[in-house]
């Protein structure tokens, strides 16, 4: 996939998003689930932390779930 | 310090816990992200209710480097709000190192890094060449300050120092996140700025030089700025959705100052050496959509894919998937994870230079992880909560273990003299990790 047609994805995912946002979504009495720890998005920020040193020091590729941080002199 | 009220009972303070991630949930799609830490009472005091996330790491590849890496987190979420992360991490790094050199039929002999000949050392044939006195440790701490600045707009501001004998690290960022849609969606948008000192044992190569001439010059430094526009979306009662696209920029000094690159006549005889040569600035986009989705009581998945590349002709395709499998009233969960990963070679990647090349005017790199190859994670998480008693709340334990390997996909014709050789060794490694929050 190359930058343009992921560009062409995210603009399409977005306006599908942004253009459905009355019919997406839960009245704030119908959160109970989404309240659960394991449907967090950092949900275990340290496996995270860890993760993302070991790809940063292994691979080209850092980032996209938050900011592609060096803070190591390992790449 | 004390981190818990004295006296609170464990099924209050997990009932408690209950209603305040409730409350958090319903501030909006912006708040779930790190929502762990707990709501803490309008008259807490400053050193009360902070909630302690800690992990041990041990890491292990076959042959090469080992790392143990303690980690602590302390946040709280205050009444009004606001929410304060303190994190502290240090890394103790050994083994061997790869230098970037060629795997040859002869011995070859290296100097190490300051030039000292004491702390040279000889790769025997046939082994691939690394620097066996690699040792480092790394000391960083990071801080967070997230302040509601509206009902719907939140400011989070945060920076992070790390510091290696050999290199230095600030970062600072900021971020602004608005709810919309009853709070269904968040639109946030952060920028990043990030500075690097360089100052390798021995100096810092001079970009192509030779290697034997042992050219050097003193520190150096690079800078790095990004930008990070997010949604995140509450699907349905059971989905949640977030995509982020992301660019950054480095300009500086980008090499390896510890890497070289072999140069060898056609037959395949090692002649000599460079220190690799990359370019001075690096352009990387990214996009990243994440999904949770809860498909029972007891089950949910979060899948991730990312795409990237960057102006040195790097393309990388990430997703991973991890299951979370909640046990026993939720009590325990186990959570297996898959995660694969490719990525094609930047353009001045070479596991070797042919003598034949004018290779001192290129830029050129045998950093294998500039190359071109896929890997995989198998992982296996198992946690398991503690109801404390007295002045102790609940705390959860947990185990980890991660078994990552990388294979190498485009190898290059090899010379006669190399046949047999296994000159793309690929990675493997283990990680093992112990858990504790309360």
């Amino acid at each position: 996939m190359t930058l343009k047609q992921a560009s062409m994805l995210c603009l399409l995912s977005s306006t599908a998003i942004a253009g459905g946002c009355a019919s997406l979504g839960v009245k704030p009495w119908q959160r109970d689930v989404l309240a659960r720890e394991d449907m967090q998005l950092g949900a275990n920020p340290l496996d995270a932390a860890i993760d993302d040193h070991m790809y940063f020091s292994k691979e080209a590729s850092s980032g996209g779930r938050s900011f592609a941080g060096g803070g190591c002199g390992c790449n | 310090m004390q981190l818990k009220p004295r006296g609170r009972l464990p099924a209050a303070a997990s009932a408690r816990r209950q209603l305040m991630a409730a409350s958090c949930a319903l501030l909006g799609a912006s708040a779930v992200r790190g929502q762990e830490a707990r709501m803490a009472p309008a008259d807490s005091g400053f050193l009360e209710d902070w909630s302690v996330d800690s992990a041990l790491a041990y890491y292990h590849e076959n042959g090469r480097i080992q790392a143990v890496e303690p980690v602590v987190n302390v946040s709280k979420l205050f009444a009004d709000g606001q929410a304060l992360d303190l994190n502290a991490t240090f890394d103790s790094l050994s083994g061997s190192s790869p230098n970037g050199a060629l795997t040859s039929r002869m011995a070859q002999t290296f100097a190490s890094p300051s030039g000292k000949t004491s702390h040279g050392y000889t790769t025997a044939p046939g082994q691939l060449p690394v620097d066996p006195h690699y040792q480092d440790d790394r000391i960083a701490m990071g801080a967070n300050w997230t302040v509601p600045l509206t009902r719907v707009d939140q400011l989070s501001v945060g920076g992070k120092l790390s510091d290696e004998h050999d290199f230095f690290s600030a970062t600072v960022n900021a971020s602004i996140a608005h709810d919309f849609n009853e709070k269904n969606t968040t639109l946030s948008f952060g920028i990043n700025d990030e500075y690097d000192a360089l100052q390798p044992i021995g100096g810092a190569p001079v970009p192509g030089s030779d290697y034997a001439l042992f050219e050097k010059t003193g520190h150096k430094s690079k800078n790095g700025a990004g930008v990070l526009l997010g949604l995140t979306q509450v699907m349905t009662r059971n989905w949640l959705s977030e995509f982020n696209v992301s660019v950054d920029r480095f300009k500086g000094y980008l090499n390896d100052p510890y890497k070289i690159t072999s140069i060898i006549d056609s037959a395949g005889n090692t002649t000599g050496y460079e220190f690799e040569s990359r370019p001075d600035q690096r352009t990387r986009k990214s996009a990243y959509w994440e999904n949770r989705v809860a498909w029972n009581q007891q089950l949910s998945t979060g899948l991730s894919l990312r795409y990237m590349r960057d102006d040195w002709g790097v393309r990388s395709d990430t997703a991973q998937l991890h299951l979370h499998w909640s046990l026993f009233n939720r009590d325990r969960y186990v959570e297996p994870t898959v995660r694969w990963y490719r990525q094609t070679a930047a353009n001045f990647y070479t596991p070797f230079i042919l003598n034949t090349n004018a290779a001192t005017t290129a830029y050129q790199s045998s950093d294998s992880r500039l190359g071109a190859f896929h890997a995989l994670t198998y992982g296996l998480k198992y946690a398991q909560k503690v109801h404390g008693s007295g002045s102790r709340g609940e705390s959860e334990f947990s185990v980890r273990v991660e078994y990552y390997q990388q294979t190498f996909n485009e190898r290059l014709a090899t010379p006669a003299a190399l046949q047999g050789l296994d000159l793309y060794p690929g990675l493997k490694a283990v990680l093992v990790q112990v858990g504790w929050r309360f």
